[in-house]
């Protein structure tokens, strides 16, 4: 793929209008290449914002650009969950994946629990490249990059930043390392908990209602931190009304950067800036205003391909 | 029904539809078998993808097969998906060249004619809006054998889909017919207004305004405002407020002491129409129902209805009346104008619709040049003020986006105590978006309050904008100090900004850093080369050996539009050799992959002849 081609289709992404199958094949494969260099622990310098999750905004993730700034000007570390719900997943990934491949060392990409092929198919990402592309090379294509996609991201060794949250089997960094990630999510175990667990208000472990993944304490936290000489966890996989949500002593928070999630739940999103001295700054955005998206879709998804 | 119901039209001169393509892509036409295939294809974006290539396969039949074969065939075989029938209905209209010109167009009517009646509103609208089109190369012959005849068809159509879509079709037939048919055709549309259903009686009053400008004025008279008057009479208020449109349309053909004739019992009743719907379209189309009675009792009474819409229930009549204001100024003379609408303005700036006082706000400008000076001081300018401190950042923004209006009538001055402390406001709202809107009226702001004003109050609220946190913020600062340099010279940008721009290139944060390039890459067309020499060049420097790449490569992408400004004069062009290739030279060994990119894209630009 020649830069320019690249530059032109970032272009056309950024308009918010797909590229072909066949440019879809070609950036697949140069994204896989990518991830396959990365380690599931992924390591990021200082400054970067992370973000939380997006599932295919589109409009809302202009929104965050506009208030961010743009890849690359600024770094960027995009915590998963880029598919799914909104209307726009197709190019939202497809963005985000070719901002990847322009920019490897300006943005990182982490795999959510939504980057999954069973969770696509239930939950609109599956039906959109169907309606999109009339076929599912699209979304078979981007369900392989998934597979190769970072599960951890660490910032200067200081702030270790993931989908879900910690595993009960997982005690160190380096037991991440030794995960086998190149494989669909699977239903249990230390990869499942990664992109699956949410923090809450108990003592130690208890069980996850999403049927996946577990809920862990602050005690948990303190010591994951502890062991592994980190200060803060910072993950995304909840819906939070105002953007972001500090827990357990500010060792954990949560980032959410879908404003007006699924177009009706009223919350603000948030982005969180760390510089180069890991001075950390929250900036909140709202939905995008009507006059800046395009024309909504005339019809809702048709349901004769299904 | 009085127009001749003809039986359907035969389909041109063939003998008979006889549907076989493959033959057309004997020879080396193989890809036509393909578009034919497609079109029977199970899947609906072939079969979309096949219609877009009809053309080519018009074109390789030919005028006479495609007349004989293919229009008999899409007529025939016509499609239940309506994303199909839409792009078909389209797709016709522009047919006329595959067919063997104009004088062939009508046998594309018999297709159209049938998608006109279809159930799905966007396809109607479309199959008419090609009817049409082909209505304007079509010769009166043909139009009388075929067209009148189609429309016919359509206005006596059982289900209400064919009338209402014959509806749109009388207006373009009618100039291209004799009297008596034309007569036929003013009787068949007058069915259609009296028809039963409500669908049909809103088609036919949302066409009657370009039927009205095509008909005789003795019809307007006799045929138009009686239909209209039935209309604007009608009970249901989704066919009253249609009736608006055609009512300008008729007012232009007649005479003042017409309008008052025929007309004035009809305004006077959907100006206090029941229905908010129908107030409403009355006063946003004020100005347009005023403009052509000039008669001085109506338009004494106009003013009369405008103020009571000012007073509406309804805010969105209230809204769209005050979209109208500078056009009451004709309605009476400037002192009964003044005396009138004084009252009711002082209602609105309090109206408790922020949306009310937004509009308000764009509009109330163009009433200074009506007030006068001293009217305007006396009158208006406390209502300005008060909307200048207005809760809503909307109404306060709609002031100031407005305020050279003002400044022509009365002087900026008057305002200016004001006018600060709204600014100030709305620079530091929590909105972003309202931020990014007065930052895009600073520099009309500047030129109307002028240097010195500039300098002692709004220079720092312009310099703190690059460092707000939100990065289109920071971007906009930067397009506004290159405004605002056009607008106040190079030496001042020299002594004001340029300094303070370059102090932030040592902020802790790299994001910050990167507004301090940005801001000098978007002013650099504007300064002059030894600006870029003494005091630009000098700062990059550090920013070169940066410890973030970010930075770095934008000072590389920087350096390109700074070594056009220096190769302005002869005394700074060395300079490119001396200080910008250097150091593009070692931006391109750096380690950090984007920098090295960048820097050589620019050493390619300054290279290459177009630079």
């Amino acid at each position: 793929m020649v830069q320019s081609d690249l530059d032109r289709q970032i272009e056309q992404l950024r308009r918010c209008e797909i590229i072909t199958e066949n440019e879809v094949k070609d950036l697949c494969n140069k994204a896989r290449e990518i991830f396959i260099e990365e380690s599931n622990v992924q390591r990021v310098d200082a400054p970067v914002t992370i973000c939380g999750d997006i599932h295919g905004q589109f409009y809302d993730l202009q929104e965050l650009f506009t208030v961010g700034g743009e890849c690359p000007d600024t770094n960027y570390l995009f915590m998963g969950d880029f598919v799914d719900r909104g209307f726009y997943s197709v190019e939202t990934f497809l963005l985000l994946l070719a901002l990847k491949v322009r920019y490897p060392d300006r943005i990182s990409l982490l795999r959510g629990n939504h980057e999954s092929r069973q969770i696509t198919q239930v939950y609109g990402f599956y039906d959109e490249c169907m309606r999109k592309y009339g076929s599912a090379n699209v979304w078979r294509n981007c369900c392989e990059v998934f597979d190769y996609m970072s599960l951890v991201a660490i910032i200067d060794d200081r702030i270790i930043c993931v989908h879900g949250g910690l595993s009960p089997v997982i005690n160190t960094v380096d037991q991440i390392r030794t995960i086998d990630r190149k494989q669909e999510v699977p239903h249990e175990g230390a990869m499942c908990d990664l992109l699956w667990s949410d923090p809450e208000d108990i003592a130690g472990w208890g069980l996850s209602p999403r049927g996946a993944g577990y809920l862990f304490g602050g005690d948990v936290v303190r010591a994951f931190l502890h062991a592994n000489r980190l200060d803060l966890i910072a993950r995304a996989h909840q819906l939070v009304m105002e953007g972001y949500k500090h827990m357990f002593d500010k060792t954990c928070v949560t980032v959410w950067s879908a404003p007006n999630y699924c177009y009706r739940c009223g919350n603000v999103a948030a982005i969180l800036e760390f510089d180069e001295n890991l001075a950390s700054s929250f900036k909140i955005f709202e939905a995008a205003p009507q006059e800046a998206r395009g024309t909504p879709a005339k019809k809702p998804a048709p349901d004769y391909f299904l | 029904m009085s127009i001749d119901s003809a039986p359907p039209a035969a389909p041109g001169p063939s003998p008979g539809p006889h549907y076989d393509f493959q033959d057309a892509q004997s020879g080396d036409l193989g890809a036509l078998a393909a578009i034919a295939d497609a079109m029977k294809s199970d899947n609906l974006t072939d079969r979309l993808e096949s219609l877009k290539r009809l053309g080519i396969l018009a074109l390789a039949m030919g005028e006479e097969r495609t007349r004989d074969e293919l229009i008999p065939f899409l007529d025939e075989s016509i499609d239940d998906e309506d994303e199909l029938l839409l792009a078909l209905a389209e797709l016709l209209g522009d047919f006329v060249q595959y067919v063997g010109g104009p004088k062939y167009a009508y046998v594309l009517l018999r297709p159209l004619e049938n998608l006109a009646a279809a159930e799905e509103t966007v396809v109607r609208e479309k199959a008419t809006e090609s009817i049409n089109k082909l209505v304007e190369v079509m010769d009166q012959l043909h139009v009388e054998e075929y067209l009148i005849p189609c429309i016919a068809r359509l206005s006596s159509g059982e289900w209400f889909t064919s009338r209402s879509s014959a509806a749109g079709l009388y207006a373009s037939a009618y100039g291209k017919v004799t009297d008596a048919i034309q007569s036929k055709l003013r009787a068949g549309y007058e069915a259609l207004c009296k028809d039963d259903m409500p669908m049909i009686r809103r088609a036919a009053a949302s066409n009657l305004e370009s039927l009205v400008k095509k008909i005789e004025k003795d019809h307007v008279i006799s045929f138009a405002i009686p239909n209209f008057r039935l209309l604007a009479d009608d009970d249901q208020d989704s066919v009253r407020l249609l009736t608006v449109e055609p009512l300008v349309a008729i007012t232009k053909r007649l005479t003042t002491d017409e309008c008052k004739q025929y007309l004035g019992e009809s305004v006077q009743k959907l100006c206090v129409d029941k229905s908010w719907r129908v107030r409403y379209m009355v006063a946003d189309h004020f100005i347009a129902i005023a403009t052509n009675i000039k008669d001085q009792e109506l338009q004494e009474e106009l003013l009369s209805v405008a103020i009571s819409l000012m007073h509406d229930s309804e805010a969105e009549v209230r809204g769209a009346i005050c979209t109208q204001l500078d056009g009451l100024a004709d309605l009476a003379t400037p002192e009964a104008i003044v005396a009138r609408l004084q009252a009711p303005l002082q209602e609105l700036v309090d109206d408790p619709s922020q949306h009310v006082r937004a509009t308000l706000a764009k509009h109330i400008g163009s009433l200074c040049s009506v007030f006068g000076k001293e009217g305007t001081l006396e009158h208006l300018l406390p209502l300005l003020l008060r909307l200048l401190k207005d809760s809503f950042p909307d109404v306060r923004l709609n002031i100031i986006s407005k305020l050279d209006v003002v400044d022509s009538v009365v002087g900026i001055d008057s305002l200016s105590q004001s006018l600060l402390p709204a600014i100030v406001e709305l620079a530091e709202d929590k909105q972003w978006r309202v931020r990014l809107a007065i930052i895009e009226y600073v520099p009309l702001i500047a030129s109307q309050l002028g240097v010195q004003f500039f300098d002692e109050q709004l220079s720092n609220l312009c310099m703190s904008w690059l460092g707000d946190p939100v990065y289109s913020i920071r971007e906009a600062a930067t397009a506004n100090l290159k405004k605002l340099t056009e607008v106040f010279g190079v030496d001042w940008a020299r002594a004001t900004i340029i300094p303070k721009i370059l102090a932030m290139a040592t902020h802790p944060n790299y994001l910050y850093r990167m507004t301090t390039i940005f801001a000098i890459t978007t002013i650099a067309p504007s300064v002059t080369p030894d600006i870029v020499r003494d005091l630009i060049l000098p700062s990059l420097e550090g920013l070169v050996n940066d410890q973030i790449p970010n930075i770095r490569f934008n000072v590389a992408k920087s350096l390109e539009p700074l070594t056009a400004v220096l190769r302005k004069s002869p005394e700074t062009t060395s300079l490119e050799s001396s200080i910008i290739r250097p150091t593009l030279a070692r931006l391109e060994e750096d380690p950090d992959p984007d920098v090295r990119y960048f820097a050589h894209r620019s050493l390619m630009a300054i290279d290459s002849p177009a630079a």
